[in-house]
């Protein structure tokens, strides 16, 4: 017998002949609705929002130290190339910046600056769109596509990202159902990447961004 | 190992006073963190409750979410493995390496992987194997195992890493301070990231109805390890399926809690097979490895509940053995008390007979487990195998037959009262210091001596002369 | 209350053995809470030393010792949170349905002396006095299986002239744990030498706990160490018998 036929009877065997006696089985239809029914009230297993609203929650979540991210609220897009020649001031960053492929930030090329696609191993700053915001614990949510190299996200030391405000869901399981069928990859991203492993002491950017600013465009 | 060797590895970790002030540093804060966390989050208990539930669902349901999972996997173009022990997933492994003639391969941390024993499978395969998580970055170098599965280099002091950093970082960091040295791994190991031919990582969540395999991280190595290579490789014990990805976020929200005191790790992704078309990034290959190695064991005996764990780590941070002896004692894959449910299953009682005993059964693991595993009914369960097949120590399995044939018989059991414990005065009358046979009590506790006439005895005589 | 309850003391071995006045005080407070109290001679030890080096059979024979001496009364009380742990934990011993519906009728009743006071009997001390300082330690039974955590507390508050210091990690195990204790002794020591340096830090007189075999370790280790702490059981507090030699003093 194969691994896969001798894992599977093992566990079947385990469940109907085991120390406990045999447990009933189920058609696919009760396991589907057993498994529904352990979501049915999600208010009673997740935590309020921190904010009246998802918006006002997610930019509160974003103020959490912990996070170590900064947010700027801008009033449009046309005001986002504004905003990414400030911070790459305001952090002495130099006038370059990889951008991931996505449309809307075609308008960075007005800026007196270098832009690129490919995001170097030592990239200083990238940038990337969201697609959606998660306002129960202020991450944003990047998916694979030819327009949005995960690397982006991950490589630079300042990450920064646009999140339309439109596109904050309230909580961790409201996101399932519209990013189906899951892309190649899916990642939460809140706040910079951080590391607790010498002694305890929390130290930014240990392998990701240790900046992260987000962008986020208001209705 | 035998009795004596657990014994020594305890003796030495507690004569290590270095270890015992990294242990507190890492537990202390992880449970004030935790605390801190589950006071912000009223819906802890019942989460909690629906967690454990969650679980229990699964592993009763195990052979259908297996398939299904098989099923989308294979839909999103991965291929899935099967393998019953460690030998076979590790061959499964280090095949596809070879295969792949990889040259490097960058791993993300995966206590499964240690499980496995994959580590030193690919060094016999004489394949580069860079450990991409900091703390096993740390403990690669200095040639051990992960004493903690969320903090594996806990046991190691800042200035032991930068005694490691500064021997093996070229260029080497730039001070022995936390970031400074942090930023020298990060510097090291980008050069890997980018070279790997195959990135290995483990998955918190096998989501069935997707297919998708999800890793948590702060760091951010997990997806640094899975994309860039041509190939990534996951492994992943049977029980990590989850019926979809809203059952996969309500286990997140009481795994981060409890491990870190965070409310979500900074990455958390799906992976959900190799690149698609016209995608940026992406490796051209996906394997899914899925691991029994005991686990459908568990499944027919009395431990099926500790299939429930999600590795969070909260029993071992507030274990007090744990906290006295450090990861290592333990001597298997796994420390602290879930560990010491488990490493008898994975080595076999016999090797590790001392781990179900060594615990005082104060039931503050299983009062923090955000899954509800009740661990001490199990460690309980692991002693009376441990008497079954006489590997309880001969004095201690004589001393308690002779109490117990003597408190099955009440008369005599008065009657030995009342002869023993002048006999026991005889060595004190207040305080004892030194008792024949009771050097495990007197060598560092005074013992109060007993008193001169039992309770049973003396409401007897009271008894009787309110008769008369 | 019509009738008084009937009650059966499980006075526990190791009260039994080694410090008989706690048994006393528990008899005193149950019957000052207006309960008639009888001890069953046939009784010797709940069974926990065999339980938990896992001897079932042995646990399950000692069990049944039990269930059979005390199944007549109203309740079971004994003044130790991990006995009564142990003797609502016999139905999980019996594999014959007929003698687990006995040992689940007794373990229904069973109760940690304390909590029975102030649960069951609503009582509280009145007139009881001790000039003192003192610090509560968690035994780890009696806290996680019994839930006995409040009520010693809420009880000592009415005890006048004693005043009671917060003890940092009261609800962390002392390290006794049966045959732990011994089987183990280098890293039940470093346990509990924690555990009396935070004793020590209250600067209390006096160190009380519900468990005499925690009492025991926790007693031996501070007096090892030179500590000026002395140690009772709760229930001795309460029933006034706080004023003669405290654990480990000569008697
Ligand atoms: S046994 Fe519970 S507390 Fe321990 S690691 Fe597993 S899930 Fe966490």
């Amino acid at each position: 017998m194969s691994a896969r036929d001798d894992i599977l009877a093992a566990i079947r065997t385990g469940l109907t002949h085991g120390r406990d006696g045999a447990l009933p089985r189920q058609t696919p239809a009760q396991i589907a609705a057993e498994a529904a029914a352990l979501l049915a009230d999600p208010d009673e297993i997740r935590p309020a929002l921190s904010g009246p609203d998802p918006v006002a929650a997610f930019i509160a979540k974003c103020a959490n130290p912990a996070l170590g991210v900064t947010l700027e609220r801008l009033a449009g897009w046309e005001a986002l190339p504004q905003a990414v020649a400030a911070y790459l001031t305001r952090h002495d960053l130099g006038p370059r910046i990889a951008v991931s492929g996505d449309a809307r930030l075609d308008r960075l090329a007005q800026l007196p600056l270098e832009t690129h696609r490919d995001t170097a191993p030592d990239e200083a700053a990238a940038i990337s769109v969201a697609l959606w915001g998660i306002a129960e614990t202020g991450s944003v949510v990047i998916h694979s596509a030819p327009d949005q190299p995960i690397l982006n996200a991950m490589l630079p030391r300042h990450w920064l990202v646009v999140l339309d405000e439109t596109r904050i869901l309230p909580f961790l399981d409201d996101y399932a159902a519209p990013a189906a069928p899951a892309p190649r990859n899916a990642v939460l991203i809140t706040g910079s990447s951080g590391t607790t492993d010498i002694e305890g002491y929390f130290v930014r950017g240990a392998h990701g961004p240790g900046f992260v600013h987000v962008l986020l465009i208001s209705r | 190992m035998a009795d004596a060797a657990f014994k020594q590895r305890a003796h030495d970790a507690l004569a290590d006073t270095n270890l015992k002030t990294a242990i507190d540093r890492t537990t202390g804060t992880a449970e004030t963190k935790r605390a801190i966390a589950v006071e912000a989050f009223p819906e802890f208990q019942a989460a909690r409750s629906r967690a454990a539930a969650i679980k229990d669902h699964v592993i009763a349901n195990l052979d259908h979410y297996l398939i299904e999972f098989e099923r989308n996997a294979t839909a999103s173009g991965a291929q899935v493995h099967w393998a019953r022990d460690a030998a076979e997933a590790a061959a499964i492994v280090t095949k596809i390496c070879t295969d792949a003639d990889a040259k490097i391969v960058t791993r993300a941390k995966s206590m499964l992987g240690e499980e496995i024993g994959l580590p030193h499978a690919l060094e016999e395969a004489g394949i580069e194997r860079v450990e991409t998580d900091l703390a096993e970055h740390i403990i690669q170098l200095a040639q051990e195992r992960p004493s903690h599965i969320i903090w594996p280099a806990m046991h190691r002091t800042r200035e032991d890493v930068a005694t490691l950093f500064f021997k093996d970082h070229h260029p080497p960091p730039e001070a022995d301070d936390p970031a400074a040295m942090v930023a020298s791994a990060r510097r090291v190991l980008r050069a890997k990231f980018m070279a790997a031919d195959v990135g290995i990582s483990g998955a918190n969540f096998l989501v069935a109805d997707t297919g998708a395999t999800c890793t948590v991280t702060n760091e951010g190595n997990a997806e640094l390890s899975t994309t860039p290579p041509r190939i990534h490789i996951v492994t992943a014990g049977i029980e990590k399926i989850v019926p979809s990805t809203d059952h996969a976020m309500a286990l997140l929200r009481v795994l981060v809690r409890s491990a870190t005191g965070g409310e979500i790790t900074q990455y958390t992704t799906f992976h959900c097979g190799p690149k698609r078309p016209g995608d940026a990034d992406g490796p051209e290959e996906m394997h899914i490895v899925l691991v029994d190695n005991g686990r459908t064991r568990m499944i027919g005996d009395e431990f099926r509940q500790m299939l429930r764990c999600i590795r969070c780590g909260a029993c071992m941070n507030h274990c007090v053995v744990y906290r006295q002896i450090g990861g290592h004692a333990y001597g298997g894959t796994y420390p602290g008390p879930m560990g010491a449910v488990l490493t008898p299953v994975l080595d076999g009682l016999a090797q590790s007979r001392d781990l179900p005993h060594a615990c005082t059964m104060n039931g503050r693991c299983e009062e923090v487990c955000p899954v509800r595993i009740p661990l001490k009914t199990l460690l309980k369960a692991w002693r009376v195998r441990t008497w079954d097949e006489g590997l309880v120590e001969k004095p201690l399995r004589y001393g308690l037959g002779l109490w117990g044939f003597a408190a099955r018989r009440p008369w005599l059991y008065h009657l030995g009262a009342r002869m023993a414990l002048p006999v026991m005065r005889l060595f004190g009358r207040g305080w004892i210091r030194r008792l024949p046979l009771a050097g495990g009590w007197t060598d560092s506790r005074d013992l109060p001596a007993p008193a001169a006439r039992s309770f049973m005895d003396q409401y007897r005589r009271q008894q009787k002369d309110a008769r008369k | 209350m019509t009738t008084p309850p009937a009650v059966g003391l499980f006075v526990t071995c190791l009260v039994d053995a080694m410090r008989p006045q706690i048994g006393f005080a528990t008899l005193k407070l149950l019957e000052q809470a207006g309960c008639r109290v009888d001890v069953p001679r046939a009784q010797t030890c709940c069974g926990q030393p065999a339980g938990n080096s896992g001897d079932r059979k042995a646990a399950a024979a000692l069990a049944k010792q039990v269930i059979a001496a005390f199944e007549k009364f109203d309740y079971l009380v004994a003044p130790s949170g991990s006995c009564v742990g142990q003797i609502r934990s016999y139905p999980a011993l019996m594999d014959n349905p007929g003698w687990r519906r006995r040992a689940e009728d007794l373990a229904a009743k069973s109760f940690e002396i304390l909590s029975f006071l102030h649960d069951v009997m609503g009582w509280r001390p009145n007139g009881v006095r001790l000039d003192a300082t003192a610090t509560y330690h968690d035994s780890c039974s009696g806290l996680r299986e019994l839930g006995v955590e409040a009520q010693p507390r809420a009880l000592l508050e009415s005890v006048e002239g004693l005043e009671m210091r917060p003890l940092n990690g009261a609800n962390v195990c002392c390290g006794f744990g049966g045959t732990f204790c011994v089987k183990y002794p280098e890293i039940s020591t470093a346990i509990v030498s924690e555990k009396s340096a935070n004793i020590a830090a209250t600067g209390a007189d006096l160190l009380l706990a519900g468990d005499l075999g925690c009492l025991m370790n926790m007693a031996g280790r501070l007096h090892r160490e030179g500590a000026a702490t002395r140690c009772f059981h709760t229930a001795e507090v309460l029933a006034g018998m706080a004023d003669g030699p405290a654990i480990g003093e000569d008697t």
